[in-house]
């Protein structure tokens, strides 16, 4: 916990710091240099690259299908968020669940189980190698523990974040773990405001 | 004569005891008991509550079973610098007069291996355990995600 501790609080100032300057600085500044950027997973539609969705704005949510708590209550935020966009709104965004799990979230899971928090959500998954590298790009975390003590085998620990990626392809926000729509949805509505 | 001071000293005890020897059950009061509905193909759900300890000593939940699941574990959520760490706890406290809840994003009822698939508005049978062996049937309300009172407060601004 300590050896994770310094890092993320070292992110955390430097992340503030940046957005700090994001407001100060006028034009387009990145928020986040260096951060983010492409990437292509496989689901049950086929492949899907970030690229495909130039000109709308994408949630990303890393996470796994048999989390029982976190994630659902995470989604179904970002669901509620969603559903009170306007048609014109909604179709400008592109959610995307990104499953750290492929072992045991196979394309056809992750279909069922994103469908079920929005119509429009798209489960992908990729190798953990590439998942991993994704995961540090965005400054996300994840872990895999064994859990002791129970039979649900093994846990993911994971930051519970809603990275939000601009129309350009370039990250833009981050919406820390909430169960609060009201919250999500005006990060979300900031974004399109920012770039109609 | 005797015997009969005798049958009614026992039978003052008798019915005195349970106010002076509450078992944990009969202390802890439930409030609003819930499951979250599951997305199709998973058998991992998490349950929820309040149990207000309206006794004069603490109790602690044990652990829990229901006919509908595998097994039920105690877990809880830590928030390390923004990762969640979901993580198994040995019991779940109550205080004397004190309210423990068990919510999204902390203390749940861990739900394994659910036989049949929860489905909102229906009933979940439960049973709690507690640390003197009292046991107490719950009947946890089924709740598709746009029904959990967090997301119904934020939208009743």
């Amino acid at each position: 916990m300590k050896r994770l501790a310094w890092p993320l609080l070292v992110f955390f100032i430097y992340a503030a710091g940046a957005h700090a300057w994001s407001l100060f600085s006028s034009g387009k500044e990145e928020r986040y240099p260096g951060m983010g950027g492409d990437f292509t997973l496989r689901s049950a539609g086929g492949d899907v690259s970030l690229k495909d969705f130039r000109g709308k704005v994408v949630l990303l949510y890393f996470g796994y299908t048999s989390c029982p708590d976190v994630c659902p209550t995470s989604l179904g935020a970002l669901s509620a968020a969603l559903k009170k966009l306007s048609p014109d709104e909604m179709a400008q965004i592109q959610p995307l669940f990104i499953s750290v799990d492929p072992a045991r979230d196979n394309a056809k899971r992750l279909q069922e189980y994103s469908h079920y928090f929005h119509p429009k959500m798209i489960g992908a998954t990729a190798d953990l190698d590439y998942l991993k590298a994704l995961a540090k790009r965005y400054g996300a975390y994840f872990r895999k523990v064994e859990v002791e003590n129970s039979s649900l085998g093994y846990a993911i620990d994971h930051s519970s974040t809603i990275y939000v990626v601009d129309k350009d392809g370039t990250l833009t926000d981050m919406i820390q773990h909430s169960g609060s729509t009201k919250r999500i949805l005006n990060h979300i509505r900031a974004v399109l405001t920012e770039a109609p | 004569m005797f015997k009969h001071i005798f049958s009614g000293m026992l039978l003052t005890l008798v019915l005195a005891s349970p106010v002076f020897a509450g078992s944990a059950a009969d202390d802890i009061q439930i409030i609003d008991p819930w499951a979250r509905e599951v997305p199709p193909g998973l058998t991992t759900s998490a349950g929820f509550l309040g149990m207000k300890n309206t006794g004069d000593k603490a109790h602690r939940l044990v652990a829990a079973e229901s006919s509908n699941t595998g097994m039920v574990e105690l877990h809880t959520h830590i928030n390390d610098n923004g990762v969640m760490r979901m993580r198994p706890v040995e019991d779940i406290p109550v205080a004397a007069g004190a309210t423990t809840t068990l919510q999204p994003g902390g203390l749940h009822l861990m739900l394994m291996m659910i036989k049949k698939p929860l489905k909102a508005g229906e009933k979940m049978p439960i049973t709690l355990i507690f640390e003197d062996g009292s046991k107490k049937d719950i009947e946890a309300e089924v709740r598709h995600f746009s029904m959990e009172k967090m997301n119904r407060m934020k939208m009743g601004h």
